[in-house]
């Protein structure tokens, strides 16, 4: 019989990973926690040679460079990273997928800083009543850019990282401004 | 660049079966299946060591989700000790190295045919469902790429005629299992064929449910405190079987959803389905210690 195989450090860092992208997308407006600071185990765990990638942050191209994803522009991407962001214009040209294939709507990921700045209130999916989210660092307009592209079942799905921690904000949600 | 950057050390068999590549697909996808509950998917369904239809979906879920720490619960129409749920407990074990256990409170991760457990699952479980077939219009439209236009449509009026259909031939609804049911208000989804009684269970549950229909190739998720609603007429109320009178014979729990045994003088006997459940009810009359944790049905009847 087989020994039972043990996960390599990269198999490890990767499942946490995944387990704590999981857990924001199903509970939005809660941290969770990666396993190290910053967008790098959400591109091992998630990007390979099937994915069209976009990044602003030309410091996140040699990790996105060795999952083997190639690179697209932002509107034929399935995961856009846009860094921290200055302007919320790129909202605009992100994949939203088709009503007959929603999956085809963009992970976006976008650096935040949690608890400073201005908050939202969240209800939807996943959220118990309403949960309020301090989400700084976000351009002007940028809710109102998600909201002028949302037709659900048509979006983009968003993750906010913060270091090593991370709040999910799937097209399911409903953001008010506060 | 060096070549070891490039590769990585050998291994005899990838952790947890699946290679990196199917698990990092399995992952995009169930991350889109929570973004928008209820819809359907479409995923690459890996070989697993397992005839198809036999649980390979919520097997590739489990692989995906599972680290060594993971305990892992495996259900089977309700028993833990049936071949199915036996062998897809063992394989995981013996692939991925994770502790096992039959208490449904001790899970963290629960993949089961056919039955939400009768304990109420807490926030931080995932329960993973096997679908043999996950498309709810098929029994009014066949063909696939139709069915997908009207989910995309929300053209659900021909599952109201079909439920209409059946309560005007047969005076009641005919659906046991896999009722359809409307998720978050959009997307209409069969709940893999559990029986009409479990489906209130996942309206607005604490635990995010993922549902994976292998052969099928398709995935869909229930996140936590989602509305799921039956597809029920205003002036048809949703009734569940009518087991909450039932006593098991075997343990003597009672309200709970009963495996009917037919008995040699045409009569019938009870044996409550969630097979643990059985078990913890003995244990507590034997003397043995409470371990039941409370249940989503009460007296039979679930909580409105």
């Amino acid at each position: 019989m087989l020994a039972t195989p043990a996960p390599s450090p990269a198999e490890t860092r990767d499942n946490a990973a995944f387990d704590a992208l999981l857990w924001a997308m199903s509970r939005p407006g809660v941290p969770r926690d990666l396993p190290e600071p910053g967008e790098g185990t959400v591109i091992t765990a998630l990007l390979d040679r099937e994915c069209l990638v976009y990044s602003a942050d030309p410091l996140l191209m040699p990790e996105i460079m060795r999952t083997g994803a190639e690179l697209a522009d932002i509107d034929r991407a399935d995961h856009v990273f846009l860094g921290a962001m200055t302007a919320s214009d790129p909202l605009a040209a992100v994949a939203i997928g088709s009503d007959n294939y929603p999956d085809d709507g963009a992970t976006v990921i976008v650096r935040a800083s949690l608890g400073s700045g201005a908050a939202v209130r969240l209800t939807g999916p996943g959220i118990d009543g309403a949960v309020t989210v301090q989400l700084g660092g976000m351009p002007d307009g940028f809710w109102k850019a998600r909201a002028a592209r949302l037709r659900y079942p048509m979006g983009f799905d968003l993750f906010f990282v913060d270091g090593a921690r991370a709040v999910g904000v799937p097209r399911s949600t409903n953001v008010e401004e506060m | 660049m060096s070549l070891s950057t490039l590769t990585k050390p050998w291994e005899a068999m990838s952790y947890g079966f699946l290679d990196g590549s199917a698990k990092r697909e399995l992952r995009r996808k169930m991350l889109k299946s929570v973004a928008v509950p209820g819809c359907q998917m479409p995923y690459a369904s890996r070989e697993v060591p397992m005839a198809r239809g036999w649980g390979t979906g919520g097997l590739q879920v489990s692989l995906t989700l599972v680290n060594p720490q993971t305990c892992v619960k495996v259900i089977d129409q309700g028993a833990d000790d049936s071949v199915n749920a036996a062998s897809i407990r063992r394989f995981i074990a013996q692939v991925a190295g994770t502790p096992t256990t039959m208490d449904t409170l001790e899970a963290d991760l629960i993949q089961s045919r056919h039955r939400i457990p009768e304990e109420i699952l807490r926030e931080d479980q995932v329960l993973v469902l096997q679908v043999p077939n996950p498309e709810p219009l098929r029994p009014v439209q066949p063909n696939m790429s139709i069915a997908r236009q009207m989910h995309a449509d929300a053209d659900y009026g021909r599952m109201w005629l079909q439920l209409y259909e059946q309560i005007v031939r047969s005076g009641r609804v005919m659906q046991g299992a896999s009722y359809p049911s409307l998720v978050n208000g959009r997307h209409v989804m069969t709940p893999s064929p559990i029986p009409r009684w479990d489906v209130p269970k996942l309206h607005m549950a604490r635990h995010l449910t993922i549902l994976s229909a292998g052969r099928e190739k398709r995935i869909f998720a229930v996140p936590p405190y989602t509305r799921v609603e039956p597809l029920v007429f205003s002036d048809v109320p949703y009734k569940v079987e009518e087991h909450g009178h039932l006593t098991c014979t075997r343990s003597g729990t009672r309200g709970f959803f009963m495996n009917e045994i037919p008995q040699d003088d045409g009569s019938s006997a009870f044996e409550v389905s969630d097979s643990e459940w059985g078990v913890k009810t003995i244990r507590a009359r034997d003397g043995d210690g409470e371990s039941r944790g409370e249940t989503w049905y009460k007296n039979g009847e679930m909580p409105q």
